[in-house]
Formats: C-alpha cells, sequence, structure tokens
C-alpha cells in the first residue's frame, strides 16, 4: 500500500547528503582504476551498478512500514545465519578469508547481512522487554545467544570487522535500554577475572595474519614490507595529502600501488591523498551530519522499536566510520571494517543503504497513528 | 546506570540522555581523528611526502657520450663504439675452477686472475672490458651461466699506436687518464644528466615524470693540432732510424712555427692506447715532457743567441779554438776535431766547444742565465698536456767558469725535448716565444672550431739577432758542418746538431759509450713553416747527431714540405740544373 505521505515527509536533504558521499566515492574509486589515461580497473563502474541496486534496497526498505519488517526480524535472522552456515560449508575464499557466497554470476557476503539481521531481532527484542530498571543477568542470556551464533560464524570466516560492528550494534542498543545495575557489577566481575583466559583463548584463536596485524600496529616498522605496510603507506599517502591534496588522479601513492587495498578498507586514504585536509573536513561534516540526522530520527521515533531501530543504524555506521578511519590513521589496527558508503564492495554498500532506508523508513512514519 | 523506562512519553524520547551520550562518544571519536589528521596533513606532510616522494621517484644519471678527438684536419682520432664487456656474477658459478679455466683460454688472461675475480664476494666483476667479436662468439658458444656480456660505450683508438702518448687512454669508466683525455677530460666529457623516473610499487618504471626529458649533452669534439699524415710520416721515419742504429727510445717533435701547433709528436717506446694493460707503465709516459736529457751542442743556439743579441761577439768575430783542448779552472774542454782560428760563424756550423765556451765566459753568467730562462729553460712551457716537467737549471749564483762553460755547450742542464723544440721555435720564429699546444679547439655549433685563448708571443731575442743566429744555423748544413745529412735539396735548412753523453745510472759517471744524437731545426730557413726536433737514445755504433738525427730530419722534412705544397726555394735553377749534366 503505498502512502503520499511517504512523498510529502521524505527528507531531501538527507538524500542529498547520501548522494554527496556516494559521488566521493565514486571519484575516489575512479581515480584508483583509472592511471595515466588508462583503465586499469572496473571498480567505479561496478560500484554504480551497485549503488543503482542499493538505491532500490533503500526504498524498499523505505517503503515497507518498519513494524512489518520487525515482525519478519526471526525469520531474517534466520535466514542470514542459515547463509552464514552456508559460507562456511561451501564459500569461497579471498584474502586468506572463506567470506563469499556466489549465486549465479554474483557475488556477496553474508557477514554484511549479519548486521541487518542482528540489528533487526535485537531491535524488536530490546523493544518488547524494556523495563524500567533495565535488563537482568537472566533476560540477556537470549539476546546474547541472538548476539553469539552470527558472531562466531563471523569470526570464524574470519571477519573481525563484522563481528566487532555486529557486537558495537549490541553494545549500544543494551546501553540505551539499560542494565540493571546489580548485574552490571556482577558481570564486570565476571569478566575481569575470566579476561586473561578469554584474551588467551581470544589470542590463540586468531588467525596469523590477523595476529600479525595487532602487533604491527603496536610497532608499525617493526616489519615495513609485511603487515606494517598498510599502515605506513596509508600514514604517508594521507600526510603528503596536506590541507590542499594532490588533486583528483594526482595521488602518488594510491596511482601508483604503494598504498594496498585503497579501494576497499583504505579508500579513505585515497581521498584524503587527493583532496587534502579541506576534502576530509568537508567528508567528516557530511558524516557528521548523516548521523546527527539517524540521532534526530532516534529521539523523534514514534516508539522505542523505532528508537532502537534508528539507534542502532546509526551506531552502526557511526563505529564503521569512526574504525575504518582511524584504522587508516594508524589509530587502532587494521581489522578490515569498511568505511560505509565509500569503500567498493557490493553487499556493505547494500546493507548500508537498507539501514539507511530503515532510517528513513522510521522518520516518515514517526507521525503515523498505525500501521 | 539508569533505570530506563519504558512506556513512551508524548513529551519527549525517554532515551534522550543515553543516545546523546552515544552521541558524545562519536564526537569525541571524530574530534580525535581531527587531531590526528591535523597532525598527518598539516604538521608532519612535508616529511609524508618527502617519504612519499622517495618511494616512487627515480633519479637515475645517464652520463652523456664522450666527444671525439679529431685531428688538425677532421680524422678521427678517437672515438666511441658499442662493444661487449664480458661480466661474471660470481654466486651464479658453481665451479668457479672449471669456468676461470676455460675462461682463460678465450679471453687469453692468467687463470688464477679470473679465479679470484670468480671467488671474491662480489656480486658483479668485469673479466675482460672490450672485448673481440671471436671472443664473444666464443663465449656464446661457452653458455656458461653466471657469464654474460654487456654492450657499452667504450673508447677506440681507430688509429692504434699512432701518437698514443697525445691521446692518452681512458679508464674503464670512460675518464680520462693520460694524455688530452685527462688534460681535457672536462671538455671531453659527455654532461650528465638526471632523469626522474616515476615507478609503481612493484618497482616498474613508468615513464620520465614531467616529460621533459632531455638527452644528455654529448661531450665536446676536440681538433688537436697534429696533423695525421705529418704524424705518421714522423713515426715512420724515427722507427727507421731506430732500427738502423738500434737506439733504445726517441722522439720527434714537430711544430708549426708561429702557432706553436704541434704537428707531430712522436715518442719511442710507444703503446697502442686500445690495449694499455700490454704495456709497461712506462711506455705510457710520454716522454717529450716528463723526461729531461742533456742537449748536448743544440744548446749552442742559445749561448750564440744571447751573444750575438748581446753584441759579446760577431758572427765574423774570429775565436782561437786552441786546436781542440782547452783547459778552464783545471777542466779541459775538447772538441770533436781540431780547429785553429775560426770566426763565431764557424764555432757553430763546426760545433766548437772550445770556442762556444770562450764566447759564453765573454758574455758573462748573468747574461748567459737570462737568456737560458728566457728561451724557457728551467720551466714549464705551458703547451696543454699533463705531466710537463721543468727541467733542470742550475739555480746557484757566481758559478765557476768551468760549469758556465759546461752549460753553454749542453751539459750539466736538463731540458726536456720539447723546450728543446721550443727554443728552435723562438730562432724560427723571429725571436719570440710562443706557448706550444696540442688542442686546436672545440667544434662549435656553426661546424668551425672555436680557437681557445692564446698567450701573447713573448720576445725573447731581437728578430735581426734571429735572423743572424739563422744564417749561422743553415751554414751547419753546408758541406764542412755538423748537420750534412740534413740537407734537403730545394730547401733551405737551418739546424744544429747534438751529441751529448748520458750518465750512467749506476756510476753516475758520464757514460763513454751511451749517448743521445739529437738535431734541432726549421726549414724553409727564410719563411720557417716547420721546427723539427729529433732525439735519438743509445744509439748503437755511430752515435752522432749529425749521422743518426740529422738524416731523420731531413726525410720527415722533405716529405712534410712536399706533402704541404711548399715548392723548393728554386725551381727554375733546380730545373736548369736538372737539364746541365
Amino acid at each position: 500500500m503505498f502512502d503520499r505521505r511517504l512523498i510529502t515527509k521524505f527528507d531531501w536533504k538527507f538524500l542529498l547528503i547520501i548522494f554527496s558521499i556516494l559521488l566521493i566515492s565514486t571519484l575516489s574509486l575512479y581515480s584508483v582504476s583509472v592511471h595515466k589515461g588508462q583503465v586499469k580497473g572496473i571498480f567505479y563502474i561496478k560500484q554504480i551498478y551497485w549503488i543503482v541496486i542499493a538505491l532500490t534496497v533503500f526504498f524498499a526498505a523505505m517503503v515497507i512500514d518498519y513494524h512489518t519488517i520487525a515482525r519478519y526480524a526471526y525469520l531474517i535472522y534466520g535466514v542470514v545465519v542459515f547463509l552464514l552456515i552456508l559460507v562456511m560449508l561451501i564459500g569461497k575464499s579471498g584474502l586468506g578469508a572463506q567470506r563469499w557466497l556466489s549465486i549465479g554470476f554474483i557475488s556477496f557476503q553474508p557477514s554484511e547481512f549479519s548486521k541487518l539481521g542482528i540489528l533487526l531481532v535485537l531491535a524488536r527484542y530490546f523493544s518488547e522487554n524494556a523495563r524500567g530498571d533495565g535488563f537482568r543477568m537472566s533476560q540477556l542470556i537470549f539476546p546474547l545467544i541472538l548476539l553469539g551464533i552470527p558472531f562466531l560464524l563471523v569470526l570464524k570466516q574470519p571477519d573481525l570487522g563484522t563481528g566487532l560492528s555486529i557486537t558495537f550494534v549490541f553494545i549500544a542498543m543494551l546501553f540505551l535500554v539499560g542494565f540493571h545495575s546489580r548485574s552490571l557489577i556482577f558481570v564486570g566481575l565476571i569478566s575481569l577475572l575470566l579476561a586473561p583466559f578469554a584474551w588467551s583463548f581470544f589470542w590463540h584463536h586468531l588467525k596469523p595474519y590477523q595476529r600479525e596485524r595487532l602487533m604491527t600496529f603496536i610497532h608499525p616498522t617493526s616489519d615495513p614490507s609485511g603487515t606494517g605496510y598498510h599502515i605506513i603507506q596509508s600514514k604517508i599517502a594521507i600526510g603528503s595529502g596536506g590541507v590542499l591534496g594532490k588533486g583528483l588522479m594526482g595521488g602518488t601513492q594510491s596511482q601508483l600501488k604503494f598504498l594496498p587495498e585503497g579501494h576497499t578498507d583504505f579508500i579513505f586514504s585515497v581521498f584524503a591523498e587527493e583532496w587534502g585536509f579541506i576534502g576530509i573536513f568537508v567528508l567528516l561534516v557530511l558524516f557528521g551530519l548523516l548521523l546527527l540526522w539517524g540521532v534526530d530520527v532516534a529521539f523523534k521515533a514514534k516508539d522505542s522499536l523505532g528508537t532502537f531501530l534508528a539507534a542502532g543504524i546509526v551506531g552502526m555506521i557511526g563505529f564503521n566510520v569512526i574504525v575504518n578511519i582511524s584504522m587508516t590513521l594508524g589509530m587502532v589496527p587494521v581489522v578490515g571494517v569498511p568505511l560505509p558508503l565509500m569503500s567498493y564492495g557490493g553487499t556493505a554498500m547494500v546493507t548500508t543503504m537498507a539501514a539507511l532506508g530503515l532510517l528513513m523508513n522510521v522518520k516518515i512514519r514517526r507521525f503515523m497513528l498505525f500501521y | 546506570m539508569t533505570p530506563a523506562r519504558t512506556e513512551r512519553k508524548k513529551t519527549g524520547c525517554p532515551y534522550f540522555s543515553r543516545i546523546g551520550v552515544i552521541v558524545a562518544f562519536f564526537f569525541l571519536g571524530l574530534g580525535l581523528l581531527t587531531f590526528r589528521l591535523v597532525y598527518l596533513q598539516l604538521f608532519i606532510t612535508q616529511n609524508l611526502s618527502k617519504i612519499a616522494v622517495r618511494q616512487h621517484q627515480k633519479t637515475i644519471v645517464i652520463q652523456g657520450e664522450r666527444g671525439r678527438i679529431l685531428d688538425r684536419n677532421g680524422r678521427i682520432l678517437a672515438a666511441n663504439l658499442e662493444v661487449p664487456s664480458l661480466y661474471a656474477v660470481p654466486p651464479m658459478i658453481k665451479t668457479p675452477g672449471s669456468v676461470a679455466e676455460e675462461l682463460s683460454l678465450i679471453v687469453n688472461e692468467p687463470r688464477p686472475l679470473i679465479l679470484e675475480k670468480l671467488k671474491g664476494d662480489k656480486s658483479f666483476v668485469w673479466i675482460k672490458r672490450k672485448i673481440t667479436p671471436e671472443v664473444s662468439t666464443a663465449i656464446e658458444n661457452l653458455g656458461v651461466e653466471g657469464v654474460g656480456m654487456m654492450m657499452g660505450p667504450e673508447r677506440f683508438y681507430p688509429k692504434k699506436h699512432l701518437m698514443g702518448h697525445i691521446l692518452g687512454f681512458v679508464g674503464s669508466e670512460n675518464q680520462g687518464l693520460e694524455g688530452i683525455e685527462k688534460q681535457y677530460d672536462g671538455v671531453l666529457q659527455g654532461k650528465k644528466a638526471s632523469v626522474t623516473l616515476e615507478r609503481d610499487a612493484r618497482g616498474e618504471d613508468i615513464f620520465p615524470k614531467d616529460l621533459n626529458y632531455h638527452f644528455p649533452k654529448k661531450g665536446e669534439d676536440l681538433y688537436v693540432t697534429i696533423d695525421e699524415v705529418i704524424q705518421y710520416i714522423s713515426e715512420k721515419e724515427l722507427d727507421a732510424m731506430m732500427k738502423e742504429s738500434g737506439a733504445e727510445s726517441g722522439a720527434v717533435i714537430v711544430i708549426e712555427p708561429g702557432t706553436g701547433d704541434i704537428l707531430a709528436w712522436v715518442v719511442r717506446p710507444d703503446f697502442n692506447p686500445n690495449s694499455i694493460s700490454a704495456y709497461s707503465p712506462s711506455d705510457w709516459r710520454n716522454r717529450g715532457i716528463t723526461d729531461v736529457y742533456e742537449p748536448g751542442s743544440t744548446f749552442k743556439i742559445v749561448t750564440a743567441a744571447a751573444a750575438l743579441e748581446e753584441k759579446t761577439v760577431f758572427p765574423s768575430d774570429v775565436i782561437y779554438c786552441e786546436n781542440g783542448s782547452f783547459a778552464i779552472d783545471g777542466k779541459t774542454i775538447h772538441d770533436h776535431t781540431r780547429e785553429g782560428m775560426l770566426t763565431f760563424s764557424q764555432v757553430i756550423q763546426k760545433s766548437s766547444n772550445i770556442g762556444t765556451a770562450k764566447v759564453a765566459l765573454r758574455l758573462g753568467e748573468d747574461k748567459l742565465r737570462h737568456y737560458i730562462q728566457a728561451f724557457g729553460f728551467g720551466s714549464k712551457t705551458g703547451i696543454d698536456l699533463n705531466g710537463e716537467m721543468s727541467g733542470i737549471v742550475n739555480a746557484s749564483r757566481h758559478l765557476p767558469k768551468r760549469t758556465l762553460a759546461s752549460i753553454s755547450i749542453g751539459q750539466g742542464i736538463a731540458v726536456t725535448p720539447l723546450q728543446m723544440a721550443a727554443a728552435f721555435s723562438v730562432i724560427a720564429n723571429g725571436g719570440v716565444f710562443v706557448k706550444p699546444r696540442v688542442v686546436r679547439g672545440v667544434l662549435d655549433e656553426k661546424g668551425g672550431v672555436s680557437r681557445g685563448e692564446s698567450e701573447k708571443p713573448r720576445r725573447v731575442i731581437s728578430e735581426r739577432t734571429a735572423r743572424e743566429v739563422t744564417r749561422i744555423l743553415q751554414t751547419v748544413v753546408h758541406p764542412g758542418g755538423t748537420g750534412e745529412k740534413a740537407a734537403l735539396s730545394g730547401y733551405i735548412v737551418a739546424g744544429k746538431t747534438g751529441t751529448a753523453q748520458t750518465v750512467d745510472s749506476e756510476t753516475h759517471t758520464y757514460s763513454a759509450d751511451q749517448y743521445i744524437g739529437s738535431f734541432g731545426g726549421f726549414v724553409p730557413a727564410d719563411d720557417p713553416r716547420l721546427v723539427i726536433l729529433v732525439v735519438i737514445n743509445h744509439p748503437k755504433g755511430v752515435s752522432w747527431g749529425g749521422s743518426v738525427a740529422a738524416p731523420v730530419f731531413r726525410n720527415i722534412a722533405g716529405q712534410t714540405l712536399n706533402y704541404l705544397g711548399i715548392p723548393p726555394f728554386d725551381t727554375k735553377r733546380m730545373l736548369v740544373v736538372q737539364r746541365e749534366p
């Protein structure tokens, strides 16, 4: 059922912000793809295709009432978990991780979808069970299981970045819904006691390359040609951009492939090298506006489901933005978190746009009384 | 943690403060990022930019091609060839012993020498530079791993031995080491050009960065004053006489009077600059300027010129020559033939030591010393070749008379062949000293030869005196003179013979049987075109300058004048003479 209010309440400014970021992304991807007039990659064309698909998903996620979507939350969650198990069994490998599923000629990463699944089930669960004095331990068991299944599955791939992203969504929502103070102390103490064991378990279950990444974050110059290379090259690219940048397609470090993964996790470095501090400032303002807009949606949502959904989405996108940029600046270890709307990658683009569509969904329906 | 409300209030969001905390966290995060960005992009951007430039730019220096050396008529004396050189990569060679064995057979170098190179810890060694096509083929057929050939510009001297001492040679990096190659290294050397290449992370050179790539400038082509043909004539004639007389070494210098241009410069023993390692370094020495000898009687031209200039004596003055034996301060001077009364002119013609010494004593130490220096002895001529010696002139004051007498006849003084040749040039030039030179200049843009700056000629004696000395020197080649064998039909020759004993290096006394025979002179005497000095060391048997050096002078002069197209003195009379048998 199409509602006329979908158009009258539609926030065009929001869409303008999204398009601005997508334009920046496409320009940077174009720059990475083309060198000295020669096209050496087709990332930007593929990205445009994905943007078109993602826009469709965006409107779909907006048009269908979020309450209706929430009704199918567990089903969606189930499908996501099923896909994650499928990845484990028949997934394609790439860059040392088994993350992709192929259907026909399309490959996608179910781990990205797991973000949406977690978002929906947690928002629904927390909104239905929210209580005045916060959640108790016993009430947390179920949401922890909801988080734990996909968390372990994506960690197994391994995809530490997505694992951390969904964990952050959980923590943000939990923080929002409140947590019983005695339970918090209890959990805190238990965690403190278990921390050393957990750490050693965690450390031993990390893949060698993940351990290396963590080590090289602490001492990036210890292995400049190996895993520290990403961080060093990224800092050189960003720093040499200076205030004004080297201009579109003028970035030497990214153009000459000194910067690895320039189209995915390190797209920010490409942009920073070519557009300088001024360009970054504009980009950060755009992301800031996007997040503030999302926060506003969360505040003004009609009900707690809307608030939780909006907060979860803002938390997820905000987390990815800050962790990704910190990563490129050498402030946190390289954990493989893409920059939302910027990094090349179809599944991530679709997921992010779906999330933003949900955000718009919540916003548009804040004055609608019934569904 | 504060309890949350489940019920939604119409007045506002129940999670307002908590959302605010999350927002605060985000903006704290963004703030930290901004600080970091300011640090990277504003504070240390210069350092990081430098690192970036170092990573993706590579500057390589290309040396321009070395200039050629051409003779005064543009004939090529030194050029460059793309020649293979044999190298080895020792770590790739598994059996150095057998490889060294095989290589030594092919390149004809001692096996231990090659083995030493192959066993060293270097990762790249030259086995032999500039190999021949035959050797190159043999190496290719050998097909040993770790041995290869690389093409490179190598200096090549197409005329081989010809004037090797003047040209000199270059080192393995084409840097001038001797001769003109060294003296004019800065001119010959190609200009360096640096090219900045951009490279990508795989190290592949992409392209010169700004596209303003200039080819390195080629070195200048250098024209020498030497005429290849005259050089050839001189070498041929000296070699013939050396062979005939069994001499150890020798030199010929031919100068164009007036300009000081060296037309030929022969030094024996010689070497082939294409393969210098095959010769002893002493053969590389340019004895025309690096070695000194006692000039003997040729030096009498200086004494004669001084005495005539100072009017101490006139050509027709009669001098008693003491019948061949004359004691000064207890030292006896001898003449080779007993002479009685001779005019001063005859003293020189017959090369009387006694007569010359007597005039010198009359002239006095100070005046003689003045002219010795004025003629350029005791100091470098300033020729544009490296390694020139000043010679040895006794510098102490108030010399004993016998020492003065010795010096006046060319004993107890050491000169370079070039100094002696330059002294003859002074007479030929009408009394002025012109600095000799071997390089005419460089090829300029218009295709001409840009001349280097020349020093102002320095007057040594008056033109009149020079003419008088010339007239006397003409008589030397007349019948009865010591230099009869230098006479050339059709041309008036002026010259002087010299025969000097050499000091034995073991006994430090004059050797009884080792002589240096020399002849210096110029032709045609009335309008000199060539000054030629011939020095022959230690000829066996007949060793008089008049017998060994004078014929060389005559032969060189005759062929050269013919080559230069200088007509004989009086063609008509020559023809008449020929018609009247």
